[in-house]
């Protein structure tokens, strides 16, 4: 499968710059998402890969092809749109065979073809129903049956999921995944939901809101690895402290006013991690353990008074505050049904973890 | 109390029928009783004849070849009418439908309209002083050495079509342009996501999704283009018998109302018959006309 790289592309809209001289290659049969805060420019990129914008500099190759200025009608791109975009004068079948009689296929190979697709979406019992009587879900299928049927190099999506149900949305994200494993087809998935990203992306990019790529990476990377405090941000959730770094005899610590001086893992080969420097450390609220007596074994200790309790269901968030007054996030399995500590309002608790599962940052 | 209880519960689980009773009242008043009246005087044997002294004779009459031929004129003309101003309407629409900035729509829209605050007498008479022996485009030819003798541009069947396009022109553009605007953008993109260039992308999309405004905007123009009395009366110069002329000789000029009230039914029917078959077009063969141009 024929990879997409963007060269220094630039977009521009009514004279602002969306994207600014970005370089990005898509690897060719993955599962790749686009994630990024609406207006970050993401829906451009995949509206340039499907000939729907024109870049005003650069280009983007399609494999070894240069399709920047293809038209849009001899890309072999589909998209699915967010609104599915579905024909509403034409039943499923014929929304489905769309390219397929556009190309002047002959018809028994076009109805072995929409059969066979439409079964693999799970709707061939609606083969000629009206667009109108579908549910959204089903609207869902027939869009992408539509953009896979003529068997793209790239198939776009376009936030597909946004409408639907948080239930039928994860069904989705599962059948996505079978779906893009099935053809091997490129996707490209365009989303601002950090979850729907993490769970269908083999790879994924993350864009700011100035339409610049802040990293690239599997998802695990991008979570347990981010390089700015934007993108640990962005995706999932994170404490974000600032303090100044000591390097003293190749061991790295890291000083946060009124806290005190605590274990990190450092790198000389990092041009920012020099002694003195003021930085990020970002610790995920999961990797910290929370405890009302003191345990031993972890690298750092902190202590802190929990300010309020959100009960999520598999986990619960404690907001507590340290010593400094600066509230963190900290999440807590509910393993037990009867723990044996019980954390309450106003108690005073201990944080513990290990300096390997934080992250430092430059910005 | 209880009638009252009773009336008022009436009227609040009614209300929106209720409100409906006065335009249906005028329309049952002004057009149905007409219209039976209207078939009966037709029926009628001669002015003063009972209701019940029922006769064919008038439509016998009508069953004659100069009869036939006016009908079929104006349908003709009617037919023109419809067809250049469905041509010439339509990429207007489109163009400002889907093409034109929003920020430009409404200008632009006003410009359309701008007909519709003028004299319908004022617009047609206009015409006489451009299409005239000595008129505006005659004087400016002879001025310019293009032609010698002024041309004869008035006065027949022509300019009868030229002004009727001119006049009926907004009727077609307004249904197109409302139905064009509500063809999301998303659907000609995916169209031609899909592999169609533009031109497949209007002949599938476009044309299919604008059908209503088309058939909206025929109806509007052929009907009254079918019965119009004014405008080859003025332009026309009342040579050549229409409709709506031969309608309006019988009841005001010949006072013959049984013979012009069966014309009136006569042409309404033919009239209906159109209305049938451009009904039955659009349902069907628009496909086979896609399939055929393929």
């Amino acid at each position: 499968m024929r990879e997409i790289c963007f060269q220094n592309v630039t977009k521009r809209y009514n004279g602002e710059i969306i994207v600014d001289n970005l370089s990005l290659t898509i690897p060719g049969g993955t599962f790749f998402a686009l994630l990024g805060p609406s207006g970050s420019g993401k829906t451009t990129l995949l509206r340039l890969i499907a000939g729907l914008e024109q870049v005003d500099s650069g280009s983007i190759f399609l494999g070894d092809e240069d399709i920047t200025h293809m038209p849009i009608y001899q890309r072999r791109v589909n998209t699915v749109f967010q609104n599915y975009a579905l024909f509403p004068h034409m039943d499923v079948f014929d929304n489905v065979a769309y390219s397929l009689s556009i190309s002047n296929v002959p018809e028994n190979v076009i109805e072995e073809k929409v059969v066979k697709i439409l079964k693999t979406v799970g709707l061939d019992k609606h083969i000629y129903k009206s667009i109108n009587n579908l549910s959204g879900g089903q609207k869902q299928r027939v869009a992408l049956a539509r953009a896979v049927i003529n068997e793209p190099d790239v198939l776009l999506l376009d936030e597909p999921l946004a409408a639907l149900d948080l239930k039928l949305r994860e069904k989705m994200l599962i059948e996505l995944i079978d779906l893009q494993a099935t053809l091997k087809t490129t996707f490209v998935y365009v989303t601002h939901d950090q979850f729907e990203a993490l769970t269908v992306a083999d790879h994924m990019a993350i864009m700011n809101d100035d339409g610049e790529i802040e990293q690239v990476g599997t998802p695990k990377e991008i979570y347990e690895f981010p390089v700015s405090t934007f993108v640990a941000a962005f995706v999932g959730t994170t404490n974000l402290l600032k303090g100044v770094l000591h390097v003293n005899d190749g061991a790295y610590k890291i000083e946060f006013p009124g806290l005190g001086i605590f274990d990190v893992v450092g790198s000389k080969e990092k041009e920012w991690m020099r002694n003195g420097n003021t930085i990020f450390m970002s610790i995920r609220p999961e990797k910290i353990e929370i405890s009302k007596t003191p345990m031993t074994g972890f690298s750092n200790e902190l202590q802190a008074t929990v300010q309020s309790i959100v009960y999520h269901g598999r986990s619960t968030q404690y907001n507590v505050r340290l010593q400094n007054g600066e509230v963190i996030q900290v999440f807590e399995q509910n393993e037990e049904h009867f723990p044996q500590e019980i954390i309450d309002y106003d108690d005073h608790v201990f944080l513990y973890w290990q300096k390997e599962n934080v992250v430092l940052l430059e910005k | 109390m209880k009638i009252k209880e009773t009336i008022r519960e009436f009227i609040s689980k009614n209300s929106s029928f209720i409100l409906t009773v006065p335009a249906v009242l005028w329309q049952v008043l002004f057009l149905y009783v007409p219209l039976v009246l209207v078939i009966f005087i037709s029926l009628q044997r001669v002015a003063d004849s009972s209701l019940f002294d029922v006769t064919f004779s008038h439509y016998v009459t009508l069953f004659n070849i100069a009869y036939l031929y006016i009908i079929a004129r104006s349908a003709f003309v009617a037919l023109c009418v419809t067809f250049f101003c469905l041509i010439l309407a339509y990429p207007v629409a489109y163009f400002l439908a889907l093409r034109v900035d929003s920020r430009w729509k409404n200008g632009l829209l006003f410009l359309l309209t701008l007909p519709f605050w003028t004299n319908f007498l004022i617009q047609i008479y206009s015409w006489v002083f451009v299409l005239d022996y000595n008129g505006l485009i005659n004087t400016a030819l002879l001025k310019m050495g293009v032609i010698q003798e002024p041309l004869h541009m008035i006065n027949n069947m022509y300019a009868i079509i030229v002004v009727m396009i001119y006049y009926y022109l907004p009727f077609m553009m307004m249904p197109l342009y409302s139905i064009l605007e509500k063809i999301q953008h998303d659907m000609l993109e995916a169209s031609m996501d899909l592999g169609a260039t533009h031109w497949q992308t209007f002949k599938r999309i476009t044309i299919p999704l604008s059908m209503s405004g088309v058939k909206t905007g025929v109806f509007l123009v052929f009907v009254p283009a079918f019965g119009e009395f004014a405008i080859p009366a003025i332009i026309g110069g009342g040579q050549q018998m229409f409709v709506g002329s031969l309608v309006s000789h019988y009841f005001l000029a010949a006072r013959d109302n049984q013979l012009g009230a069966a014309f009136t039914m006569l042409s309404g029917f033919v009239l209906l018959i159109c209305a049938l078959l451009f009904n039955w077009w659009c349902k069907v063969p628009l496909q086979a006309i896609q399939k055929e141009v393929e």
